[in-house]
């Protein structure tokens, strides 16, 4: 390797897609997108709810004051927590049943339709008996506003069924209390609690991880395509040896991949500023600390899995002339990227089981899987050794694979090779590039 | 006189395809030397290893009295048949990157860019990116590329493709004033009429082999021997039957008159004298072209490309 000319061929790559718009736009539009996303989140939850108005249909004539009185209470707790699932304000209104129950229906499903009222309530002794009651509403996917009533009438039905049967009101009020399960991770360093922050901010890298995967990799494969659609592929090698081109544009891509990073984490730093300290923390997940240890293990794995990725795609690429030709083959590095992204909830519920553990040696899946897993437990160190020496050799072999296509490949113009041709480069005997005859000028 | 690149027995197949089949070829220093043929003979191959792009599977290759290694491979300058430019490059950071390559630093590019951007009128075009260049504005920038570094040998194919005329002129001159510095042009085209006016010597390939060398002058001598050029007043058909003659054909009102071999010229020129009027006569200097069909056609190879 000369490093000179490797240099120069890492600084072109570089510098050329640095300076672009495309790459400036992407940088600071992501994080802007997901800091409006998680805006819009805390200021729609802190919203949530505003007016409803609610008739109920109570023919046991024994549930619509006590849901009243419940909702009220709830609103008011709710208000003294200051917590971000705020239901709405209900507003109820009480209704006869006139001319029998399904021409009161009717009459209100009007009433829905013509917006006078948000929707309905069918309190009625035959539906509770089968532990039921009936909501109307134009829209039905307002959980907490649904969750809020579910629990208002399942409350007010075990404190009347508890009367019922001569229980003290004090002890019906203790049995609803509920216990809270905290949790705690237990690493070396001893235990901490968990509060789910720092899983969610596991998953936002590893998605994180699985997308730029593909971004620079597909980067990697158009990289080495337009070179030969170009033409400037001779040009270059006239100059520099294909490996040396390869590393370089491996390298230069790379450390785009790492500048974004850079840029997107001190926009993540500018997040703990207090301003928006204070608008996160009233948000629902919380401000999600990432650990050093964390981020450490996060470059680690995505510069190991990034130079997999980009010598299977440039694999991929030299044989090419387009990128339509290539992209059959683009799906095989793809399916593998999901793959590993697939399999992460399983490794989610159990981080220390088999799956877990054969995902994070297996090559193509080891940098995300093994990535998640030290940021869920502490996987023990040999395993993630195993996984670094996986990722590693199968990289050298691929890139020893890739390095033999390309430099038969980036000389090959005309037809599309097929695959027992590809093969037959990649034996051809070393120290002797190789390269087919040129198609002929016309 | 000391060879700039020589090549000895060399071979390279491709699989069963043998691209290049025991050539042996010798560029003097200093010389403008045409590496002729058709599409498919060889040629690019044959440059490809010369640049270390390739490796003969047999054979010996020097450059400048040494074998090619990296560090030559900076003092070759090569333009290749197929060449392109990185489109949203810059012009001038175009340069710089060919140049670095060539592990030549900014600075010392910086003054050498500047002089052929001026010589070819292309300053105002620093700053643009190549996309916005015309094709031949393109193919200036390749050439400065090609010298950027000042290389002692400077490998051509096919340099005018696509070159309006105005600009082939433009940059035969460039050629002309290279060589006049003492530097070795090997240049390689399948349009002879070019390589005739360039090269003092050239090497005719067909069929991955070599079928001709030698300095120009010296080939059309050897294929001049019977070839008369004959102004007289008879049918083209009532010369095709003189006794002697081998081939005849009309040319501007002339005709151009091959002999068998051993016929006396003079012996020829006195019987015709007595049945036709000659205007004019003279010894006809072959056109490398037809050379060029003739060897070509005698190694086994019909080629419709020839211009």
């Amino acid at each position: 390797m000369n490093w000179k000319k490797t240099f120069a061929i890492i600084r072109r790559e570089y510098v050329e897609r640095v300076r672009t718009k495309a790459f400036w736009v992407a940088t600071l539009l992501i994080p802007i997108l997901f800091l409006g996303y998680v805006a819009i989140q805390i200021s729609i939850s802190r919203k949530t709810g505003g007016e409803r108005t609610l008739v109920v249909i109570d023919t046991t004539d024994k549930l619509y004051a006590p849901l009243v009185k419940e909702l009220a209470d709830t609103e008011a707790r709710q208000k003294k927590d200051g917590g971000d699932s705020r239901g709405p304000h209900w507003t109820l209104e009480q209704r006869k049943v006139e001319g029998g129950l399904d021409a009161t229906k009717a009459t209100l499903q009007k009433q829905v339709l013509d917006k006078k009222i948000n929707g309905y309530l069918i309190l009625e002794p035959q539906l509770l008996g089968k532990e039921q009651v009936e909501y109307y509403s134009t829209t039905v996917s307002d959980f907490i506003a649904l969750n809020q009533l579910q629990s208002a009438i399942n409350r007010i039905w075990m404190r009347q069924k508890m009367t019922a049967r001569g229980l003290p009101s004090d002890l019906s009020a203790e049995l609803e209390k509920s216990i809270d399960l905290k949790a705690f991770k237990v690493t070396e360093k001893g235990a901490a609690e968990e509060k789910g922050a720092g899983i969610i901010a596991a998953i936002v890298l590893l998605i994180l991880m699985y997308s730029t995967f593909f971004m620079y990799g597909y980067q990697v494969m158009r990289g080495v395509i337009e070179e030969k659609s170009n033409r400037i592929v001779e040009i270059i090698v006239a100059s520099v040896r294909p490996v040396e081109l390869m590393a370089g544009k491996i390298i230069g891509i790379g450390l785009v991949g790492l500048t974004q990073y850079f840029v997107w984490s001190l926009v993540a730093m500018n997040l703990s500023l207090p301003a928006f300290a204070g608008l996160m923390s009233s948000g629902q997940m919380g401000m999600p600390k990432i650990p050093v240890s964390m981020l450490g293990y996060f470059i680690l794995f995505f510069i190991l899995g990034y130079f997999l990725y980009a010598s299977v795609y440039t694999m991929i690429a030299a044989p090419f002339n387009t990128d339509q030709e290539a992209q059959q083959l683009a799906m095989i590095p793809m399916i593998m990227i999901v793959g590993g992204i697939a399999i992460y909830p399983a490794v989610m519920n159990n981080p220390t089981g088999g799956v877990a553990l054969f995902f994070s040696i297996f090559p193509f899946t080891a940098s995300l899987i093994m990535f998640l897993r030290t940021a869920l437990s502490e996987p023990p160190g040999w395993q993630v050794a195993l996984s670094i020496v996986s990722l590693i050799s199968t990289t050298f072999l691929l890139s020893w694979l890739a390095g033999r296509i390309y430099r038969v490949g980036i000389l090959m113009y005309g037809k599309k090779p097929t695959i027992p041709e590809i093969i037959r480069w990649v034996r051809y005997s070393p120290g002797k590039a190789v390269q087919p005859p040129v198609k002929q000028a016309s | 006189m000391e060879n700039a690149i020589e090549l000895t027995n060399v071979s390279k197949s491709f699989g069963k395809f043998r691209a290049v089949d025991n050539v042996s070829l010798a560029v003097p220093k200093g010389s403008m030397f045409g590496l002729l043929g058709p599409n498919g003979a060889g040629k690019t191959t044959t440059i490809r290893m010369i640049m270390n792009i390739t490796a003969p599977d047999s054979g010996d290759i020097r450059i400048l009295g040494q074998p090619m290694d990296r560090k030559m491979q900076n003092r070759i300058g090569y333009l290749p048949e197929e060449r392109g430019l990185y489109r949203k490059m810059k012009v001038i950071d175009h340069l710089y990157f060919l140049a670095a390559i060539k592990e030549v630093g900014r600075e010392a590019a910086k003054a050498r860019i500047a002089d052929w951007l001026d010589k070819m009128e292309l300053r105002p075009w620093l700053n643009k990116k190549v996309d916005e260049l015309s094709k031949g504005m393109q193919q200036k920038i390749q050439f400065i590329a090609t010298i950027v570094h000042d290389p002692d040998i400077l490998i051509l194919d096919e340099p005018f493709s696509g070159l309006d005329p105005i600009n082939v002129a433009l940059m035969r001159d460039y050629f002309l004033e290279f060589r006049s510095r003492g530097k070795t042009i090997v240049f390689c085209t399948h349009v002879l009429e070019q390589a005739e006016k360039l090269c003092d010597e050239i090497t005719l390939m067909a069929r991955s082999k070599k079928i001709l060398e030698g300095s120009i002058r010296e080939i059309r001598h050897r294929f001049s021997q019977d070839l008369l050029r004959i102004s007289m007043d008879a049918s083209l058909e009532e010369v095709r039957i003189l006794p002697g003659v081998a081939t005849a054909k009309a040319l501007d009102g002339t005709f151009v008159v091959g002999l068998n071999p051993g016929t006396d010229r003079r012996e020829f020129l006195k019987r015709t004298l007595e049945k036709y009027r000659i205007d004019a006569f003279s010894q006809k200097e072959p056109e490398l072209e037809e050379i060029y069909i003739d060897a070509v056609k005698s190694a086994g190879i019909e080629d419709r490309t020839i211009e």
